[in-house]
Formats: structure tokens, C-alpha cells, sequence
């Protein structure tokens, strides 16, 4: 089954039929957590970088900021089953505006949150597709653990 | 011909907008409109009538009071808000398809459209400016010259998309390097060609080159256009394979007092207000 993770959500899944997709990241960071042996998996969608903007608002949308849903993604595959040893983390998303004077620096600040928090938990990232103008689409396929991206008609498996 | 000619004469050949629309968009040229005269003009059309009070019942535009009728909608939300909305029913089976060349699934442009006209709502509110309600209209028109040009864009993508990711030439540049116009100048003269007033067109034909406009309509306007399309890219709302490739001006961040703190801010009550405004967009929303 195909499960859309709209902005500000995030899916997790042990069914090796399903496929988490989430469409246009444009400097929204999109995450895929993978655990081949415990077989889950799961994808997050998250706009802005820091809670502390909204507190109230992160309480009831998490999955909004990266610190506050990186840190709730990583629990929820933990309970699953999944080890942070096996975990395969992949990233995309955080593209830009053609803005040499960086007036908006969201994407770039998406990025650097999220390597933050993953460095504080141990986990490296695997793969990545980040920066640029472009928007992406990505996938992640449960049966396997394969994630795609795909930007302006062109698809590719990221790895 | 050139292509830019049989572009602008595939522009001019694009279907009226229902008549309704159409005389809310002449009567939109008189600031000083009646009610009465705005209601009946929107009445003419029970469809489009009824539509407009779904949007107008959204939690974002009335709050959890429910507006009755079209009067009280306009009395409530005021004359520009409800003539916006109008021309939002009308355009919306517009914008709503598939669009080649940008890779638009059906709906995208639609959220993308609304999403700059709610980022408009809230860069106003967020950076307590005096701008006029009509801005909202301009935001949500701003790229509706797509639909045109798309076609176009398809034919040339190869080119457009050298130009544009790999010689770091904004999208609208590159298509008016290739096509000999761009989205902005096809929007406008199709909003043109519907009568829509000059401030509305100016502001479309100008969202992507605020810095180069010369002429009356208040420059705040363009500017809050730019601002809103800019932060509803960065959002990635409704983007395509043109993606966020478009220059945004600093010129305009200064006169606006934007800054990146500001910007989250005004992103996450975007988000925020689109959550509120689901009543525009049905079943599709973020997905």
C-alpha cells in the first residue's frame, strides 16, 4: 500500500508491501529511517528547523520541526524494533531560491539541524540528495529498503 | 510568426471565465462597490455563488461563525476577500489539471496559488503592513500564466532546464530566452484579457522582476507578491520541475523588512492557515 506523508507528518511501517512517498521537499528536509533486519521503516516531512519558534505548535505538530520530529521519528522505529546500529538514514530536500545574499536560509538551517541531532545520537547518514533549486519527490520502498528520488520527471535510486 | 506571437494568440484563444466572475472582476476596478451590486453579480451564478460561501465558511476566512449568504459574507469578509474568493471558484478548474512541462500533478498549481495568497495574508499580518485586501487576488493569480505556457515549456523543456539548473539562469529567464516570453507576461495578458484590473495584472506581469517595475500600482503590492510566491516555493507548495529556481530580490526583503526569522515565522502561519483552508482545496490537500 502507498501511504503519503503530507508536510509536517511522518509514517512509519513494518509491511514489506508498503511504500512511504512525500512529495515536493522543496527546503523541507525529508527523512527515511531503514532497519533491514527488523524490517522497519519509516518517513518524515519536516518544514522548519527549530521548535522553539512554536512551542505550542510543535507540541501538537511535532513532526514540523526537525528537532522535535527527528527525535519522535527515532523513537517511534525504536519501539518498532528497530537498532540504531542498523538504522540506514537517508536525506533530501533543503533546496534554496537562486539567493545569492542568502536572505532565506531555511533549507540550508534544515540541514544543519538535522546533522546536529543525528551526530548527538550516533547515526551517520547514508545517502543524500540535498541542496540546489530543484523540488523533490521521495520514496521508500519497504520491501527493501530502496529510496528513490524523483525531480522534474527524472527518478533515481539513492544510495 | 514568432513563437512568442502564436504564444500570445494561444493566450488570447484561453475560455472566458464564467460571466459572473467576470463582471465581479469589472466591478473590482470600482473600489467603492455596493454590497447589493457585488452580491447580485455573484448571485447571477447559483454554482458559483455556492461555492463561494464554502470557501468563505473555511475556519481561516470567518472564524466558526457560518456565513448565511453572500451579503453577510461580504459585509463580514469584505468586498475585495469575497471578490477574491469568486475569481478563486472561477479559476480554480483552471488550475486544478495536470500542467505539462512544469510536471504539475492535477491540484498542484491550485495549492500553489493559494498557498501565495494565504503567505500574502500573513507577510501583511506578520510584518503589520498597510497593504491593500486585493493583494490577495494578485498572490493568487500570480502563476496562472502557467497553464498557457506549460504547453510551450514542454516542447523546449531540454533547453529551459539547461538554462536554468545548469547555467544558474532563473526559470522565467530561460523562458524567455528560449520561448521569447514568460509565465509572468502570459499571466498577465491573460488576466487582461479577462478584465481583471491593472493593479492585479501589473502585480503578476511583474512578480519575478520587482525591481524593474515602473509605473503607478503601488510597488508594496509586486513586492508581497514576490515574497509570498518566494516563501510558498520554499515551503515547496504546488512546485514543479521549474522548482525553487527563481531569483528572489534583496531589494524587496529590505523594503518589506523581511529577514530569515520573519520568514519562519510567516511559513509555519502559512502552513498553519492552509490547514484552515482545506474547504479550497477538497480531499487533496498536501498529498
Amino acid at each position: 500500500m502507498n501511504h503519503v506523508i503530507g508536510i509536517s507528518e511522518m509514517k512509519v511501517s513494518n509491511k514489506p508491501g508498503d511504500a512511504l512517498v512525500t512529495y515536493s521537499l522543496g527546503s523541507c528536509v525529508g527523512v527515511t529511517l531503514y532497519d533491514p533486519i527488523a524490517g522497519v521503516g519509516a518517513l518524515l516531512h519536516s518544514m522548519l528547523p527549530l521548535s522553539k519558534i512554536d512551542r505550542r505548535k510543535a507540541e501538537a505538530r511535532p513532526f514540523m520541526f526537525v528537532d522535535t520530529g527527528v527525535t519522535q521519528m527515532l523513537q517511534t522505529v525504536f519501539d518498532l524494533g528497530a537498532q540504531r546500529s542498523r538504522l540506514i538514514v537517508k536525506v533530501a530536500g533543503c533546496a534554496s531560491l537562486l539567493d545569492d545574499k542568502k536572505l532565506f536560509k531555511i533549507g540550508e538551517r534544515n540541514y544543519t539541524v538535522l546533522r546536529k541531532i543525528l551526530w548527538k545520537n550516533n547515526i551517520l547518514i547514508t545517502a543524500e540528495d540535498v541542496g540546489g533549486t530543484i523540488s523533490r519527490t521521495m520514496h521508500l520502498y519497504m520491501a527493501d529498503g530502496r529510496t528513490t528520488i524523483k525531480s522534474g520527471g527524472n527518478e533515481k535510486v539513492l544510495a | 510568426m514568432s513563437l512568442r506571437e502564436v504564444i500570445i494568440s494561444t493566450t488570447r484563444r484561453v475560455p472566458a471565465i464564467p460571466t459572473a466572475a467576470a463582471r465581479v472582476s469589472t466591478l473590482l476596478q470600482n473600489r467603492d462597490v455596493k454590497i447589493s451590486t457585488l452580491s447580485r453579480a455573484i448571485e447571477h451564478d447559483p454554482a458559483l455563488a455556492a461555492n463561494v460561501l464554502r470557501m468563505a465558511n473555511s475556519v481561516y476566512f470567518s472564524g466558526p461563525r457560518t456565513v448565511g449568504s453572500i451579503k453577510e459574507a461580504i459585509m463580514r469578509l469584505g468586498t475585495s476577500r469575497v471578490s477574491g474568493l469568486t475569481l478563486a471558484s472561477a479559476i480554480a478548474p483552471l488550475a486544478g489539471v495536470a500542467i505539462k512541462g512544469y510536471d504539475l500533478k492535477p491540484g498542484d498549481l491550485w495549492q500553489h496559488s493559494v498557498s501565495a495568497a494565504v503567505c500574502v495574508d500573513q507577510l501583511i499580518e506578520t510584518l503589520a503592513l498597510e497593504a491593500p485586501d486585493y493583494t490577495f487576488t494578485a498572490a493568487l493569480l500570480h502563476d496562472i500564466g502557467k497553464i498557457v505556457l506549460g504547453t510551450f515549456v514542454d516542447v523546449d523543456a531540454a533547453l529551459i532546464m539547461e538554462l536554468a539548473f545548469k547555467e544558474g539562469v532563473s526559470f522565467e529567464e530561460a523562458e524567455m530566452r528560449v520561448l521569447g516570453i514568460s509565465h509572468p507576461e502570459v499571466g498577465a495578458i491573460l488576466l487582461e484579457s479577462w478584465n481583471l484590473p491593472k493593479f492585479v495584472v501589473d502585480a503578476v506581469r511583474w512578480h519575478q522582476q520587482p525591481d524593474e517595475y515602473e509605473g503607478d500600482t503601488e510597488q508594496m503590492i509586486i513586492d508581497l507578491v514576490h515574497a509570498a510566491d518566494a516563501l510558498s516555493m520554499v515551503g515547496g507548495i504546488g512546485t514543479g520541475s521549474d522548482g525553487l529556481n527563481y531569483r528572489v530580490s534583496k531589494l524587496v526583503a529590505e523594503r518589506l523588512g523581511l529577514n530569515n526569522a520573519i520568514a519562519e515565522t510567516v511559513v509555519l502561519k502559512m502552513i498553519s492557515g492552509l490547514e484552515e483552508v482545506k474547504e479550497l482545496f477538497g480531499e487533496d490537500w498536501g498529498r
